[in-house]
């Protein structure tokens, strides 16, 4: 038995948010110590949640143009996903279908996600957006907020890429709006977040759940300050965490950052996933996970860095997480899942 | 034997006085820069960066035929290490400098037509990632070529503008 049995629920969490004891953290959760007997240790009720798979494609970045090797990634981590087995209960996609929210880059990326067999679940990216601010992705996909139940986990997913207006006063067309949302480093469109509506539809999608309720919930942007230069992060994300600080531990799904990456802060696991477009540098900063960052990718490997991910959630709600990748760019850290 | 102390001392005396003239001979002393002089060559460094920058977010055509730019990959310049080259460079199977890696990343990923090496426009990308690194910690084999900040929670962590291109803004 190591000293992590002897903690409380919240003295796991208060530590594990501490810089000098979280490697302490990451390393008690990826041996067979971990989440799931802390909880246990501290009294959480178990047993919620009838273990199954989900998987998690994103960042496509289609563009208008014939058998580009986009087509082919995203055509690529749609066969991997169809060859799980076991099988995912279904899919999500995290944003970024296309690089420049035209008509014919989301139809051609509805067509490819067409050949999964179990039921798919959408979300927008920045890219899929402001051409038309969102006409076009609405018409295919509905609504961008959304929830279910399945099999004792609540889902949840938002449009985490709102922006306030910064293109009328400078009188924008949509193809200059587009193309300075699409920029990394633009600064001129501003961070991005879930804003007011949605804020009050949280509030009250999560009202009367209890405390010991399994909540997974899916963005396009990570829901804490990664690296705001590069919009790597969701400007109301500190608001969100305030609605959910009731829930006993909650899991936040993102795309986006186009790398793996893994944080917990206070209540919730947040796990960035492997796009299937090109891999982004990691960004200038330091990580309490360091371990779960990706190896360097070699650029003359075309589906280097890229890949799609699964995630295993078990009975007590702790989700493995299965990183996919087209080649071989984990850490040991993360090859054959991790707890979160 | 007995030393010569004058001829000792006139040759040592002669090519101080010698180096004493030249550098205070206002005729062969070269001025320092006035402010304007140093103000024109930085706007001329500045405007090649920002040369660099449009053309590395896909400002020429021919860099690509599937649409890509150097941005894609490389936000800020970032995991280029300009400053590490020339270098062995796994690709292209020989020690190569920063140029020649730009213009694979041009032909092979971007499948664009090469920049003449010593073109204004290899020149402008050059600086664009010379300057967008300035100041960089040298740690080879990894990403991190910036200096490293520790990821805060909540809101209002700060960044700080480039002043190129886009990125005249004071940060969020």
């Amino acid at each position: 038995m190591t000293d992590f049995d002897k903690l409380s629920r919240r003295d796991f969490f208060t530590i594990s948010g501490k810089a000098g004891l979280a490697t302490l953290a990451a390393t008690a959760m990826g041996t067979n110590m971990g989440m799931v007997q802390v909880a246990e240790a501290a009294g959480m009720s178990g047993g919620k949640v009838t273990p199954f798979r989900f998987a998690i494609i994103t960042d496509s970045h289609l563009y208008d143009i014939a058998d580009h090797k986009f087509d082919t990634q995203l055509s690529d981590a749609v066969d991997k996903v169809m060859a799980m087995n076991p099988a995912p209960d279904f899919v999500v996609y995290t944003g970024d279908i296309a690089q420049n929210g035209t008509a014919t880059q989301l139809q051609k990326g509805i067509k490819i996600l067409s050949k999964l067999k179990m039921p798919l679940h959408v979300i927008p990216g920045e890219h899929d957006w402001y051409l038309d601010l969102g006409e076009a992705w609405r018409g295919h996909f509905g609504s961008p907020t959304w929830s279910f139940d399945h099999k004792g986990v609540h889902f949840i997913g938002m449009n985490s890429i709102l922006l306030h207006d910064f293109w009328t006063a400078k009188n924008m067309s949509p193809e200059q709006r587009m193309d300075i949302v699409t920029m990394l480093e633009s600064p001129i469109c501003g961070p991005w977040g879930v804003r007011e509506e949605q804020l009050d539809w949280l509030k009250k999608d999560v009202k009367n759940l209890r405390p010991d309720q399994a909540v997974v919930v899916f963005t396009h942007s990570p829901l804490w300050d990664y690296y705001p230069r590069w919009n790597f992060q969701t400007e109301d994300a500190p608001e969100i965490r305030d609605i959910m600080r009731k829930f006993d531990h909650w899991m936040s799904y993102h795309g986006h950052v186009h790398q793996t990456v893994y944080n917990k802060i206070g209540n919730m696991s947040s796990v960035g996933t492997l796009s299937t477009s090109w891999p982004w540098p990691y960004p200038p900063v330091t990580l309490a996970y360091p371990d779960s960052q990706m190896l360097r990718a070699d650029p003359g490997n075309f589906e280097d860095g890229q890949g799609t991910q699964h995630i295993d959630l078990e009975k007590n709600f702790t989700g493995v997480v299965h990183y996919e990748p087209f080649a071989d760019s984990l850490t040991p850290f993360m090859k054959n899942g991790f707890k979160v | 034997m007995k030393l010569n102390t004058k001829k000792i001392a006139m040759g040592l005396i002669t090519p101080v006085a010698l180096i004493g003239m030249l550098a205070f001979n206002p005729a062969l002393a070269r001025e320092p820069y006035t402010k304007a002089e140093l103000a024109d060559q930085h706007k001329q460094l500045i405007d090649m960066v920002n040369k660099g920058y449009e053309l590395w977010h896909g400002s020429k055509a021919s860099m690509t035929t599937n649409g890509l730019a150097c941005g894609n990959c490389h936000p800020d310049a970032s995991a280029t290490n300009p400053a590490t080259f020339p270098k062995f460079q796994a690709d292209l199977g020989r020690v190569a400098p920063l140029r020649d890696m730009i213009n694979w990343c041009i032909q092979v990923p971007l499948q664009g037509t090469a920049l003449a090496p010593d073109s204004e426009d290899m020149v402008a990308m050059e600086a664009y990632a010379a300057y967008m690194n300035s100041g960089s910690k040298i740690e080879l084999g990894v990403d991190k070529q910036m200096p490293n900040d520790v990821v805060k929670d909540g809101r209002g962590y700060p960044w700080k503008g480039s002043g190129i291109g886009y990125d005249k803004g004071k940060g969020l």
